[in-house]
């Protein structure tokens, strides 16, 4: 058994014109709940794709729970759960017909399983596919890859559309059943506070690339705001600086560790430090991907790339 | 379940448990020996992370404010921590700050602030 659920190495997906996935190292330790967060366009369903077998990449390579990837599609497939972005399904088909289609193909598939979640989630069975609405269409997709009893959830924004109860309903089974087992669930989401909840993994993907991966604890721990007031202050991103922010003698920094040092630094020089505060992860994500140039490059510790402090 | 937790607080959600059961100990609405639910019961009831409510036991145990046997759950211990009075005075210096702080922007006078603390003692029924 392998420390990681998923490995990547310098995987990339390139088009035409367009580097959708550009040479990317993920890491998702086993057991973990891993928010994959980017904006829109940032490559979240290129590389979920590309993990699923459904995309080549151009080059990279990529480990799923330990096998061979994509030699080994077939197990992976067999153990890892997969909930595509479109949410599409055999639209003449019944819940109850599709259960009966995907069961011999997953070993580990349990009925019994499939039908709490379709109770939990409150699913009509019985009703065509292409007669469902969008929210139910997608419950329906859920229910499938959760009921194969899969080692590995692969769920690419898997609350989008539903409402907030069974949102709440899906979290809960979510954590009951599946962390803490072992088994490790990868979801990607623009939902940040519920992100921010139930992860303890999070990366951020911009532009094809990974400016962040770490711990949620980590970067609750270590990144903070510090507003300060003084003349003549550093106005450029660099070292733990990762964003800077200046009007008049007011400056906002958003540094990533030893916050308590950069501000006595601060205050040598002969700034009043105003207030140094923690991040919510929303916060972290905008200062992260708000600009045009990534600013961070790779895990925390890295040296972020100098860009330019005007906002 | 008395625990709630608010992701939008700004305060790390473990530190949010660890804070209401301590509360909830101080103010007597759990008792020596009860039980507390299991993490993985809190989790989903919370909705959060496992290893959330993990680290906030062990924080807790640490603290000596709880007990876990192994394999049969986690209980309020029986004996308050004992700490020494030094280690007491610094965990709460932060939070005397941060009243001194808010009270006098609030310009209330340094009595009224005792005052309120003195309220809030009496409130938990906590005599002098």
């Amino acid at each position: 058994m392998t420390e990681y659920a998923i490995t990547t190495a310098q995987l990339a997906k390139i088009y035409p014109g367009v580097r959708a996935v550009d040479g990317l190292d993920l890491r998702v330790p086993r057991g973990s709940i891993y928010g994959f967060l980017g904006r829109n366009g940032a490559g979240k369903t290129t590389t979920i794709r590309m993990l699923m077998c459904l995309a080549s990449p151009t080059h990279g390579s990529a480990s799923i729970l330990g096998l061979q990837w994509p030699a080994d599609r077939l197990a992976i497939l067999q153990r890892v759960g997969y909930l595509s972005e479109k949410k599409l399904l055999f639209e003449a088909m019944t819940g109850r017909d599709l259960m009966r289609f995907n069961r011999p193909y997953f070993p580990r598939w349990s009925d019994e399983a499939a039908k709490r979640y379709a109770e939990r989630l409150e699913i009509p069975m019985d009703r065509a596919f292409r007669k469902l609405s969008q929210g139910n269409r997608t419950k329906l997709c859920l229910l499938l890859a959760l009921a194969q009893g899969a080692e590995l959830l692969i769920l690419d924004e898997p609350t989008s559309g539903l409402d907030p109860v069974v949102m709440d309903q899906l979290l809960k089974v979510l954590i009951e059943d599946y962390a803490g087992e072992g088994r490790t669930i990868f979801l990607s989401s623009h939902n940040l506070a519920e992100v921010e909840k139930v992860a303890d993994w999070v990366g951020i993907i911009h532009q094809g690339k990974l400016l962040l991966e770490a711990p949620l604890e980590e970067i609750r721990a270590d990144f903070r705001r510090v507003a300060a007031s003084g003349n003549n202050l550093p106005a450029q991103p660099k070292a733990q600086i990762f964003s800077v922010a200046s009007s008049g003698s007011f400056t906002e920094y958003f540094v990533r560790n030893d916050a308590e040092r950069f501000a006595a630094g601060l205050r040598a020089q002969g700034a009043a430090v105003l207030e140094t505060s923690p991040l919510n992860l929303e916060q972290v994500f905008l200062q992260l991907v708000k600009k045009e140039e990534p600013c961070i490059s790779g895990n925390i510790g890295a040296t972020p790339a100098a860009v330019s402090s005007s906002i | 379940m008395f625990v709630r937790v608010n992701s939008a607080s700004g305060l790390p959600l473990y530190l949010q448990v660890e804070s209401q059961i301590k509360h909830a100990v101080a103010a007597g609405a759990l008792k020596q020996g009860d039980a507390l639910p299991s993490v993985r019961k809190m989790a989903s009831d919370l909705r959060i992370n496992p290893n959330t409510v993990a680290r906030a036991y062990q924080d807790l145990e640490r603290d000596g404010l709880i007990r876990t046997v192994p394999g049969g759950g986690t209980y309020v211990a029986d004996h308050v921590p004992g700490l020494l009075k030094t280690e007491k005075m610094k965990r709460l210096r932060p939070y005397a700050m941060q009243l001194a702080v808010e009270g006098t922007h609030l310009r209330l006078s340094p009595d009224e602030i005792v005052k309120l603390v003195e309220d809030s003692l009496d409130e938990l029924g906590v005599k002098p």
